[in-house]
Formats: C-alpha cells, structure tokens, sequence
C-alpha cells in the first residue's frame, strides 16, 4: 500500500493505494504540495476490487460510501471530485478555500475566475510558461484575517486540446517528467514540473479576470470591467458555501471585499489564452 | 409603504455593510445572501440615509460637498436611487 500525506494547510489529506497505476495518479494530484507526517484530516483510497467484487478500482472518500467497483478512470473521477470538493468545503477560522485560478505577474497577483469549463487551468498553464509564479489552478487559499490570498499546490488539470498552444508544457508531458500525468482524457501538470519556484507569495490582488464560459473568437485580449461587479462575482459565486465552515460568511465576506478595494477588473475577451496571456501581462506592466 | 421612515428621512438597515472595491462600491446584505454595486453617487447617498436628513436636505448636502453638481439633477437621482435602496429591502 502506497500511502502519501500532504499538507494543504488547515487540511492534511492522505492518499493511498495498493496499485501502482492509481498510485501515481493520486501522487499527480498534488505533486507540488508539501508532504507531511502530520495525522490526516482527510483521507481518500484508490484500491482494486477485492475477491468476490466485480473487477476495477474502488474510491473511498470522507463521509461517502465507497465509489466503485468501476473502470479507473471513473473511479478516479469520483476521487479528484471529492477531494476538490471537500477542500473548498474544509474551511477554518482562518482560512477559505475558494474555486478560482490565478498567477503572479510581476509583483502583482490576478485572481482568475470563472465557470468550470472557461479556461482557468489554460490561462493559468499559459502565465507559467510565460515565467510567472502560480497562485492555483482550481482551489486558491483566502487567509481571512490578513485578508490575502495564497498558493495550493493542486496540479494544473489541462485538456490535451491545449497543449499546442503550450509547448513547454506539452514537451514535459510527452518526456513523462515527473509531476505530468495523462488520466482520463486529460493532463495533471504540477506547477513544480513547470518551474522549481511556482509558487506566488500571498497577497492581496492587483487585479481579478473573469472568465465567460461563452467568450466569441476572434483576436484575443481584455477589457476593463466592473470591479463591484467582478467583487459580487467573488463573494457570491466563488466563495460558495466555502464560508459555511469558517468564522462565519459576513465576516469573510467583508474580509474578502476589502482585500478587493484597490482592484482592478478584466474580462477576458476571445478565444486565444495565449493573446489574453500577453494582454494580462501588458495590463500588469503598466 | 414608506421606504423613509416615519419622519420621511431614509434609514439605512444597520446590517448592511458598504466597501469601497476599485472606483465603485459593493453594499453587502448578509442577511439575504445578496450583494450590490453602487456607483459613487448612490454610495455618497447611502451615507446620508441615518433618519436625520430628509431628501431634499440629502441633496443640498450632497450639493455643497461636489461643487459643479447640478442641484436639480441631483434630487431626481435621490428620489431614483432612494427608490431602488426601498425596493430591495436596504431601508428600514
């Protein structure tokens, strides 16, 4: 049995496996996260099925009945969904998780937001091969007293579609370097597999980026938006019921719309990431 | 319905929490799960709704602070903006 621990502060999550495939997947999840000896807070399994079950793998997660037996990639599917989930539900006093993406450009931190599906991971994937640290890829830490936002060290999860676009990237998956897995249709890049420094210092940000799940083609780039709309966006929408476990959803709230006064706005516009790359870039230098 | 109060002066509902984010603002109703921007006139008119400025006194207030404002204009913005804050419930 392969068993990994790894610290997502407050959260220890502990992955096991008696496969050496499922092994390594579960190891992609969050290569890049800081293994730990600390007791677990929660604890997932990726097991085969045993004598007398149907044949494939076997999920078990926190507070659910086991997933399976079903194909790996299903099973592995349900696991990736739970161990997400409960992270954005695994708030403290002092820290939310929140379901959003984003990236240091220079000194100043973009907060990327959108439905699931509207390129977060890919524009997050296109700012690291550009040289910039990453603040996350699908879960991003909010410290409510400091009012600042920090790194998780979730593996980027990235369609092959765009690795085309992402060269850098896609020579790693291709060379198997360690922290690149394909599973289920579908690349787990570690941000530490991209570049050894990934990680963006916490901080409040300079800006946050929405993403339209339906943005048009065409030339790519941003435009300024809303910063009150784009701060609803957040606390509403993002936030979720991530608060419920916390010091209490007013309070974060208003820890997160002040961590927001001095921000800028952008909604991406078009369909190349790698135009809106450049233009966040642009927007950060000026 | 009176969206301002007895003695016809606004009353902001207490709970309601105001932030400034960039150049507008976000009025926070915890209670209804429910957040609204405000541009900076309506935010400058939701600090004048304490139940001791009636509406014409909010916008001579509000004339004496912004010099250039148009004190006619103004008035019709108050009566707008006072009727969007009582129609989502941010008055008492």
């Amino acid at each position: 049995m392969r068993v990994r621990r790894i610290a997502v502060a407050p959260q220890v999550l502990e992955f096991a496996s008696d496969d050496p495939f499922a092994a390594r997947a579960l190891d992609a999840l969050y290569h890049a996260a800081p293994a730990t000896a600390q007791a677990p807070t929660l604890r997932y399994g990726l097991r085969r099925s045993g004598p007398g079950e149907p044949g494939g793998y076997v999920a078990t997660s926190p507070a659910r009945a086991p997933f399976g037996p079903a194909a790996l990639g299903d099973a592995w599917a349900f696991l990736e969904w739970r161990a997400t989930e409960d992270l954005l539900g695994g708030a403290d006093r002092e820290n939310v998780f929140l379901h959003a993406g984003g990236a240091e450009l220079g000194t100043r931190l973009a907060l990327i937001v959108g439905d699931s599906g509207a390129g977060k991971s890919t524009l997050v994937a296109h700012l690291m091969q550009r040289g910039h640290r990453m603040l996350g890829d699908d879960v991003v830490r909010f410290a409510t007293a400091e009012g600042r936002f920090s790194a998780v060290g979730r593996s980027l999860k990235l369609d092959p579609k765009s690795l085309p676009g992402l060269p850098l990237i896609a020579g790693k998956c291709a060379a198997g370097v360690v922290g690149t897995l394909l599973a289920a249709g579908c690349y787990y890049v570690s941000p530490a597999a991209i570049r050894r420094s990934w990680q963006a210092p916490a901080a409040r940000p300079w800006a946050v980026v929405l993403l339209d799940a339906g943005r048009r083609g065409g030339p790519g780039g941003v435009e300024r938006a809303s910063a009150g709309e784009a701060a609803v966006y957040v606390t509403q929408k993002v936030l979720g019921d991530a608060a419920d476990g916390a010091a209490g959803r007013k309070d974060v709230t208003v820890s997160i719309l002040e961590s927001l006064a001095d921000v800028a706005a952008y909604r991406a516009i078009g369909s190349d990431p790698a135009a809106v790359a450049e233009a966040l870039e642009r927007e950060a230098a000026a | 319905m009176t969206a301002t109060g007895a003695t016809g002066r606004p009353v902001a509902r207490p709970d309601l929490v105001l932030r400034r984010v960039g150049s507008e603002w976000v009025l926070y109703d915890a209670a209804r799960e429910k957040a609204h921007v405000l541009n900076l006139t309506a935010a400058v008119i939701w600090t004048y709704c304490d139940g001791s400025f009636e509406r014409a006194s909010i916008a001579d207030a509000i004339v004496r602070e912004v010099p250039g404002l148009d004190a006619t204009r103004i008035k019709d913005d108050i009566d707008e903006v006072l009727r969007r804050f009582a129609d989502e419930g941010l008055l008492r």
